[in-house]
């Protein structure tokens, strides 16, 4: 009895001996899914304890729009511990449900429910094939980094879109420099300097997903042999210093020849009618009396320079000279003037000291009739003011032939001077004033232009009068030739 | 003086040529405004669903830690877009066709309009909690970004209509017929877990208009790395 009593305890105490061991299994615990392109997708569990007896795990999963419960497709793919759902059983923007079963022969153990959608979980894989190359410029090297993208991910269709990273650490550093890349898969990396190892690693992301890990380590050395080209620029920099000094000086040792050069001397203005030599030369005294007509005088006298008036010369017929030849002296008058439209300064002959010699000549009598070319005549007349602003006029009461005019006796304005203007088509013809009969009447001498000539005669002559139709140099003389050259129009004030 | 003028006419004449240069940009082809190609069109879109997906998506994960902070909530929920059938994975999209998925694309964007008003009107009324005045703007934010994608949506299918590329088959029904009305509208007021729910579907709903737009612009446009 007792025998078998002692066997029965034994046997219970070997029995419970072993049985401690040996228990159901452990709850285990879903970790993690993820999913490397967004097409498959893989998760891992972790077993609990498995009580001590051979335990097998069983994924289960129930699907959002998918009535039922399913098992885990494939358990190898992935590695121990792990559930591969391939493309057939993926579905993108649905909730899975995932639960593992572990079992053994006393019993089962469930995990908590493991909810997921794939949308949530993409990882990609660490992008392959970096590669470093150097290229060596004058200035400074700099890195080119290429690599590729996932081998599993598409990004042909457009299924996903790929955003790169890297980060670079020069030598032993701790420090990592990030750069973005968006989505190419090159990036040149400029701030390297020569002289030491650069380690770079690239990592991605797929939509809104997780970074990948970083690739593997890429290294490379920059080599310093750089550095010997210096001497040379610094050189040919020095050289080309010392050329543009000694450039510099040149230009300063001649810089007037430069300056004359790059800004050649631009012409005065010249007011019309204004001697600026004259008003230069002399004080305002001498303007006033430049423009100022004496009375004795023609006031046709001075640096009117540039004139282009011209002047009518008025009859010629003998039959009128004859009755009045002792007149024909004081029919003359003497001037100068430049028809001229340039500026000759130097020219000039008409000058103050001509006027004074012209002075006394003035016996003229009421009539001073100073002619030009074209179309006017001019009169002085015997005015008791002197001055120059009050210009009067005779207008031509008619022309009777070419070289016989009438004019009006009464006065047009209070000055002395009579205009008329020659008909059109008159051909531009000097003529000597053969007499001046009254005062309204010229006499002209019939003689072209060309016969004239200056003479020398009274050593008031200023200048050969040069027949050009448009810029006939006239000058004066007084002589009694019963000669009128043009005359400049007297201002007209 | 001279030279203040000078420059007061440069100016204006800078500015004037500018505005020659940067005409207006417009979809229909009017007058004195710069016509976008179809590929900036859909570059456009897609950033902007890029946008959406990822401010929705940001909100969604700050609303979960701060109301919600354990994780893994289990909740069946069903989205009031759930039926509208859409591809779920690539091969099925890939297999749809351009007119299929434009139409869905559509109505994925239609279905959402009013109800992110009313989430929007809703988190900002709840305005005890600092979170809800950032969760708000938020909500505003993505409520017109979507208003925005919209409009980008039809001008590129009217694009496609004309270019040939798109039969006119695609028509615009109206959101009503599709979209049942769903739960929440009737139950007046939003409460948080709606709005968790709310995030939660439109952060889905906006990666899969993302996802579907790609796929429109590669299969329609024919470059080689799209």
């Amino acid at each position: 009895m007792r025998r078998d009593l002692r066997g029965a305890l034994l046997l219970l105490l070997t029995a419970a001996v072993q049985s401690s061991s040996m228990s159901a299994p452990g709850k285990p615990v879903l970790l993690s899914c993820r999913s490397p392109e967004k097409e498959t997708f893989t998760c891992w569990w972790e077993p609990g304890s498995d009580g001590g007896l051979p335990t097998t795990h069983h994924l289960y999963y129930e699907r959002e729009r998918l009535e039922g419960t399913y098992e885990c497709p494939d358990y190898l793919s992935a590695g121990r511990n792990s559930c591969f759902f391939d493309k057939n059983h993926t579905s993108i923007w649905v909730d899975y449900y995932l639960t593992v079963m572990a079992s053994n022969a006393l019993g089962n153990a469930t995990s908590d429910p493991f909810k997921m959608d794939v949308m949530e979980i993409v990882k990609p894989d660490a992008p392959g094939n970096v590669t470093l190359r150097v290229e060596e410029r004058e200035a400074s090297p700099c890195l080119h980094v290429r690599w590729m993208p996932p081998s599993n991910t598409d990004t042909k269709s457009g299924w996903v879109t790929i955003k790169y990273e890297l980060r670079v650490k020069k030598d032993n550093s701790n420090n990592w420099k990030e750069y973005t890349s968006g989505t190419q898969t090159h990036f040149s990396l400029y701030s390297v300097s020569p002289g030491g190892v650069y380690t770079v690693q690239v990592r991605c992301l797929l939509d809104h997903g997780s970074w990948s890990e970083w690739s593997n380590t890429t290294f490379v050395k920059i080599s310093n042999y750089l550095q010997n080209e210096r001497p040379l620029s610094m050189l040919i920099s020095i050289l080309s210093a010392i050329l543009f000094i000694m450039a510099g000086l040149i230009l300063i040792a001649k810089r007037k020849s430069v300056k004359q050069w790059v800004l050649p001397p631009v012409p005065g203005p010249k007011i019309r009618g204004i001697n600026s030599q004259l008003l230069q030369s002399g004080g305002s005294d001498d303007v006033g009396n430049v423009l100022i007509i004496k009375q004795s005088f023609p006031p046709i006298y001075f640096v009117w320079e540039d004139q282009m008036e011209d002047y009518l010369i008025v009859t010629e017929n003998e039959d009128w000279l004859s009755s009045n030849s002792q007149k024909r002296k004081k029919s003359l008058i003497p001037a100068c003037f430049h028809f001229d439209s340039e500026i000759h300064s130097k020219e000039s002959p008409c000058h103050q000291n001509d006027w004074e010699k012209d002075e006394e000549i003035s016996q003229v009598d009421n009539n001073n009739k100073p002619f030009t070319n074209t179309g006017y005549v001019d009169f002085q007349r015997n005015v008791e003011n002197v001055d120059v602003k009050h210009v009067d006029y005779s207008r031509v009461k008619e022309v009777k032939s070419d070289n016989i005019i009438f004019l009006e006796k009464e006065k047009v304005q209070s000055s002395g001077y009579i205009h008329f203007q020659r008909q059109e088509g008159i051909p531009e013809d000097y003529s000597r004033v053969k007499e001046v009969e009254s005062d309204h009447l010229v006499v002209l001498q019939k003689q072209n232009a060309a016969d004239l000539s200056c003479k020398d005669e009274g050593n008031h002559y200023t200048d050969c009068a040069l027949h050009k139709p448009r810029k006939p140099h006239v000058c004066t003389e007084l002589s009694d030739s019963g000669y009128v050259d043009t005359i400049p129009a007297p201002p007209l004030m | 003086m001279e030279k203040v003028l000078f420059a007061v006419l440069t100016l204006v004449y800078l500015e004037l040529s500018m505005r020659v240069v940067s005409a207006p940009i417009c979809s229909y082809g009017q007058a004195g405004c710069h016509v976008p190609s179809l590929a900036d069109l859909f570059e456009r879109v897609i950033q902007q669903s890029s946008r959406m997906h990822s401010v929705s998506s940001d909100l969604h994960s700050d609303f979960e830690q701060y109301f919600f902070p354990r994780k893994n909530l289990i909740g069946k929920r069903k989205c009031h877009t759930y039926d509208i059938l859409t591809p779920e994975d690539k091969e099925n999209a890939q297999r749809l066709g351009r007119e299929q998925l434009t139409e869905v694309i559509v109505r994925l964007l239609q279905a959402w309009g009013e109800p992110l008003s009313e989430l929007y009107q809703s988190m900002s009324q709840d305005q005890n909690q600092d979170f809800n005045l950032y969760s708000s703007n938020k909500a505003l934010e993505i409520s017109d970004i979507l208003h925005e994608l919209k409009d980008g949506v039809t001008i590129i299918t009217e694009k496609m209509k004309l270019l040939g590329v798109l039969s006119n088959t695609v028509g615009y029904n109206s959101p009503e017929s599709l979209v049942p009305s769903s739960a929440f509208y009737t139950q007046g007021d939003l409460d948080s877990m709606d709005h968790h729910d709310l995030l939660y579907c439109f952060r889905r709903d906006s990666n899969k208009a993302k996802n579907y737009l790609r796929i429109l612009k590669c299969t329609t446009l024919p470059e080689p790395d799209c």
